[in-house]
């Protein structure tokens, strides 16, 4: 547990190591959240106004959710994986007295501190100039859901980079396009990142409820919210919890027979 | 009566020939000054010169157009990487559009702009985005050249050294996504019944957007040599762009304002689009072409100065 510990300083200490780096990167995410930010801002333009089921304090109360969420569930250093993967430094850590998930889970873990302390922090500067109207969820039974399907979305979203990673030991070359494809594009749009699902036909929300997708943003911010509750939120985080066991399954799987044709190239 | 109007007619033609005096004397001094301060009496036409430019750039052509077809053939080579990317941008686009689609059918219109036009402007920003990732793909390559000092290399060689980062690396996924893009910009063109005179602004604006956009990523180019950062910057780039890819009537004051003509996303993205649905006005189409102009001349300048800068590290 200790080297765990040791592992989690020096993670952090080395994202301090690329300040500027760091910084830029969160400059980037303010610049995401300006744009959903302000077309909301622009459909609810007039306050009594209720579109797709919510009103102008939840949907912003959304957008500033995003904010949070995403530091919390979608800032990762496991998407470094399947370039390792692919030029083969995955094998400095195979031979090491560590394992290979523990260790990704806890810079991950280092990861997510640092940039929720940083989300936090620009909310707050946000909320100062954007003045925006603030839903605070009192319920304890909405905060509690909120907290166990976020935990939830933070695991099965280290899974998903697992699997996504393991593909570069069959196809070291598109590991780079492996993470376009899946994070920038899949993820984002499908998790509820950059708009929420409900606002697609039903259809639309009823094929995607049975991907992990939205449980990794969506779900957690709607429960926030308290447009989920009840016997629902007990069967969307049961739902989520499934997903977590069979990508685990699938991941465990795909990940022996990876190393099985690995090769270790360049090494 | 008739000695009135020969009286009133010799008075119009005092007046006519009085105003017609007053503009050619002022309209003389302007062309003066113009003469004087470009030089141009120094000036001697000279058809040889004009045989020179064209033969630069049927030259720089010919190498761009030989180092395109590396570039596409590097990228060929893993097929892959290629399909995961151009499905990923298909992908992107296609969501986007619905997503745009969804949102303004239900809140009935977006900043007082229809579907439709919604579409347009979105295809607008997709349009320069995607050419000048297309033309300037070489940009994000950059950084490992000045680090490792490899940038000698290309300094050294008789072509131009920023033509070579700026446009040494054309993008083949890039390159596949244009026509169709621009068969779906004609299609909602002809939705919204344009006049000639609207289109040709729309043209000559994504013209401009995209000088911009050439600016910008000289710009970039620049900061990489003096900071060694390229790779942030860039994103950075495409990320206060990517405001533009909804009207920017949605963003509020003094934003707006920032955005419209200090970065300029609005100029870039949203007045090309304006300008075709008859919203912009002639002084707002001026100042756009006058911030082009200014802005490639800047980022040339910065250009410039930062290669003085270039201390040919590690090389």
């Amino acid at each position: 547990m200790n080297k765990y510990v040791k592992l989690f300083k020096v993670s952090m200490a080395q994202e301090f190591a690329y300040r500027a780096s760091f910084v830029l990167w969160r400059v980037r995410n303010i610049f995401q959240i300006f744009l959903i930010f302000f077309l909301w801002d622009s459909v609810f333009a007039n306050p009594d106004k209720v579109v797709f089921g919510y009103n102008r304090d939840q949907i912003l109360t959304y957008v500033f959710g995003l904010f949070i969420v995403r530091a919390i569930v979608l800032s990762s250093r496991a998407i470094e994986i399947s370039g390792e993967v692919a030029r083969g430094d995955i094998s400095n850590l195979l031979i090491k007295p560590v394992n290979y998930f523990s260790y990704w889970l806890t810079r991950d873990l280092s990861s997510k501190t640092l940039n929720l302390g940083f989300a936090f922090f620009e909310v707050f500067i946000l909320f100062l100039i954007l003045k925006p109207p603030f839903f605070i969820q009192t319920n304890i039974f909405s905060i509690f859901g909120f907290l166990v399907s976020l935990s939830l979305a933070v695991l099965i979203f280290f899974v998903l980079l697992l699997i996504s990673g393991s593909i570069p030991f069959w196809y070291p070359e598109a590991a780079w396009g492996v993470n376009f494809l899946f994070i920038s594009i899949f993820v984002e749009f499908l998790s509820g990142a950059i708009f929420p699902i409900d606002i697609l036909p039903n259809i639309f929300q009823e094929i995607l409820a049975l991907t992990p997708f939205p449980y990794l943003v969506f779900f957690p911010l709607k429960v926030y919210l308290g447009q989920i509750y009840g016997l629902e939120l007990v069967r969307g985080i049961l739902v989520s919890a499934v997903w977590l066991v069979l990508l685990w399954v699938l991941m465990k799987n795909v990940w022996g027979r990876g190393l099985k044709v690995y090769q270790s190239h360049g090494r | 009566m008739a000695d009135k109007n020969s009286k009133s007619a010799i008075l119009r033609q005092k007046l006519h020939l009085y105003s017609n005096h007053i503009n050619f004397r002022s309209f003389e001094k302007l062309g003066i000054r113009i003469w004087k301060l470009f030089r141009i009496s120094n000036y001697r036409f000279d058809t040889s010169k004009l045989r020179g430019i064209a033969d630069r750039t049927i030259y720089y052509l010919k190498i761009w157009l030989f180092m395109s077809r590396n570039s596409f053939m590097v990228m060929l080579m893993q097929k892959k990487l290629f399909v995961m990317f151009l499905t990923g941008k298909i992908l992107r686009f296609v969501f986007f559009i619905a997503f745009l689609i969804f949102l303004v059918q239900g809140a009935e219109s977006l900043a007082g702009y229809n579907t439709d036009q919604i579409i347009l402007i979105f295809l607008a920003y997709n349009f320069v985005d995607i050419v000048a990732q297309f033309v300037f793909r070489e940009v994000y390559r950059f950084r490992p050249l000045v680090v490792s000092g490899d940038f000698d290399l290309i300094l050294t060689k008789p072509v131009n050294g920023l033509f070579r980062v700026l446009m040494g690396g054309a993008d083949i996924i890039d390159f596949v996504t244009i026509p169709p893009l621009v068969i779906f910009m004609i299609h909602m063109l002809s939705k919204l019944n344009p006049t000639g005179v609207e289109v040709a602004f729309f043209g000559f604006l994504l013209l401009n957007a995209l000088l911009i956009a050439a600016a910008f990523h000289i710009a970039v180019l620049a900061f990489g040599i003096l900071t060694l950062e390229v790779d942030h910057v860039v994103w950075i780039y495409r990320d206060v762009t990517s405001l533009g890819r909804l009207p920017i009537d949605i963003y509020r004051q003094p934003l707006r304002v920032f955005l419209t003509y200090l970065l300029p996303v609005g100029v870039m993205m949203s007045f090309p689009a304006k300008a075709l649905f008859g919203l912009l006005s002639p002084y707002a189409v001026f100042v756009s072409f006058v911030m082009g102009g200014l802005s490639i001349l800047a980022s040339l300048r910065l250009w410039n100065f930062a290669l003085t800068k270039y201390s040919s590290a590690s090389s």
